[in-house]
């Protein structure tokens, strides 16, 4: 089967579960922004985790030119096929020729749209994922992003039936993707060097998400935080880490950072709230609140089981 | 988490995260002392992955590392990411200890000596002209260009640590008297195979982009090796490096060896 894009949107590319192991040779770990959007994505669309999909900012579409299932996701997202609204977070069959249509209604953040099959794309350090700096990932391994006229191959999966059940992600269990409840933050690497002035003031200020966001980092501004440290060697920064530069505006990091860096840190946003973050547009407003590493394992264990608990039950 | 061994601190990055800060009389033996702790977790991983294939020996007690996910090393630190589902960081922090208790600060065997005693040379065509800062390297040093080159080229580099960008390796000590700062403005675009300065490192731009880095001319030297579907650094963490100078011929018919 073949998929043709016909409008590539504002910037979408070819994601998967990004690059592992590999940060010690300078490669960025990469990935999907948001992974529970992607996660529910290719379960929806009967694909194993990990599968390759689109990773959309702005409105794209597509055709294909055999039947197959697809799903959409993401925050606040919409689909339609041929001009008729389809439910997203929900498998959906599409005839041969049909046009796809998907986006989220927010500008900025993504959608993700995975579609049942085998993906030829090829691997490049381990991954089809899409690095456009490291020129590495996409269609043709060198790290393009999509556009007007591309064609990615995927071979249909022959382990999906005909009259295989289709999956619906009931709306309550959908991710809230909003910010009146504060992203969780691990106090780490850095931490005991900022006062405690500057941890309560962190705490208690509103941040907003500014127009500097991308796949390495979220610049956001408000309160200034600035640490005691002025000079420091670079060490490896992990995903969600708070970095604060001199200027004591906080970056939180993000699935392209780069590897080391020499900045303060304060911590990493929980692995619970990384996604909510990721799918913020500019102008948005975020607080933050400490939790300690036993809490953030205990809800990041809870939220895992209650996936999967949720998956068993649509199966 | 109390410190042993080497280690001088552990401390918590994230939710599946620790960080382990090395200890030693300077940053070389602390670079080392972090080298020598992956190289210990890497060896565990590929040894208990051969028993794995057989039956496991008779007493012995030791399981794969399977909540492991990714050791990322840099200058004196080492972060470890860690499978939430299997392990906190309580039990990373004895896994660690129990790992140092075997010895892993060892000397190095006769062969790993002569891996780490051969010197990697890396010749550069100074002053090339898409990628020369010599004349203000000149000027904050007040060093005349071949004293610069002279300079550059007298002393062996220790690679410390290998990131920022894919193949990007950290070199230093360079002389005291090279030590010079970042650009104040970095430049949008630095070519392929600059060599570059600042503070007292020296490093080699992978690929073409941005940097602060003062420019001291171009290597063909390829930072990543590819094979296949895969590439790796070239250069790893404890390679000791040096500086040859040549002429624009040699670099030129140097390229064409590299492609």
């Amino acid at each position: 089967m073949r998929i043709n894009v016909l409008s590539k949107g504002l910037f979408s590319l070819i994601i998967d579960k990004g690059r592992v192991g590999k940060q010690r040779d300078g490669f960025c770990e990469s990935g999907p922004m948001d992974s529970n959007a992607y996660d529910w994505a290719n379960f929806l669309a009967f694909n194993l985790d990990g599968t390759p999909c689109i990773e959309a900012i702005g409105e794209m579409q597509i055709r294909v030119d055999e039947d197959c299932v697809i799903a959409v996701t993401g925050r606040e997202p919409s689909l339609d096929i041929d001009g008729i609204a389809k439910a997203v977070y929900q498998s959906q069959k599409v005839s041969a020729g049909a046009t796809i249509t998907f986006k989220s209604v927010l500008l900025g953040s993504k959608a993700y749209l995975a579609i049942c099959g085998n993906w030829q794309v090829p691997k490049a350090v381990g991954s089809a994922c899409t690095v456009v700096r490291e020129q590495l990932g996409g269609l043709n391994g060198k790290g393009c992003v999509l556009k007007d006229g591309d064609c990615i191959e995927v071979l249909a999966n022959t382990r999906v039936k005909d009259n295989a059940k289709m999956r619906t992600l009931a709306q309550q269990h959908i991710d809230d993707y909003g910010f009146i409840e504060s992203i969780r933050v691990i106090p780490g690497y850095q931490f005991t060097s900022f006062s405690n002035v500057a941890v309560r003031t962190f705490e208690t200020s509103t941040y907003t998400v500014s127009s500097s966001i991308d796949r390495m980092g979220f610049r956001l501004t408000g309160e200034s935080v600035a640490s005691d440290i002025e000079n420091m060697r670079s060490e490896a920064i992990h995903l969600g880490a708070i970095q604060v530069p001199g200027d004591g505006q906080p970056i939180v990091m993000m699935r392209d950072r780069q590897t080391l860096g020499g900045y303060p840190k304060l911590g990493c946003v929980s692995p619970c709230d990384i996604s909510r973050l990721a799918q913020a547009v500019p102008g948005e407003k975020v607080n933050f609140v400490f939790q300690d590493e036993e809490e953030a394992r205990a809800d990041w264990l809870l939220m895992t089981s209650r996936r999967r608990r949720l998956q068993g039950e649509i199966l | 988490m109390q410190a042993f061994g080497c280690i001088k601190r552990i401390v918590t990055a994230g939710a599946d995260a620790v960080i382990v800060y090395f200890d030693g009389a300077n940053l070389d033996e602390a670079n080392s002392a972090c080298h020598q702790m992956l190289s210990a977790i890497d060896a565990k991983q590929e040894h208990i992955a051969h028993i794995d294939v057989g039956k496991k020996p008779e007493g012995d007690t030791s399981t794969r590392w399977s909540w492991l996910r990714e050791c990322v090393p840099s200058y004196d630190s080492l972060l470890i990411i860690f499978d939430m589902a299997l392990i906190d960081s309580h039990g990373v922090y004895l896994a660690l200890r129990e790992l140092s208790a075997e010895n892993i600060y060892r000397l190095p065997t006769a062969s790993e000596q002569r891996v780490k005693n051969s010197v990697v040379e890396i010749p550069v065509w100074y002053g090339a002209p898409n990628a020369s800062d010599l004349s203000i390297v000149s000027k904050k040093t007040s060093l005349s260009i071949e004293e610069i080159i002279a300079l550059h080229t007298s002393t062996t580099y220790k690679v410390y640590a290998v990131g920022f960008s894919p193949g990007f390796a950290y070199m230093g000590d360079i002389p005291e008297a090279l030590k010079c700062a970042r650009l104040g403005t970095p430049r949008k675009r630095v070519p392929k195979g600059a060599v570059a300065i600042a503070d007292r490192q020296t490093a080699i731009y992978p690929n073409e982009s941005p940097g602060g880095w003062n420019l001291l001319g171009l290597t063909a030297f390829d930072m990543l090796l590819h094979k296949d579907q895969h590439s790796e650094s070239r250069l790893r963490a404890g390679n000791v490096v040096k500086f040859v100078s040549i002429t624009e011929q040699e670099y030129k018919s140097g390229l064409q060896v590299e492609l």
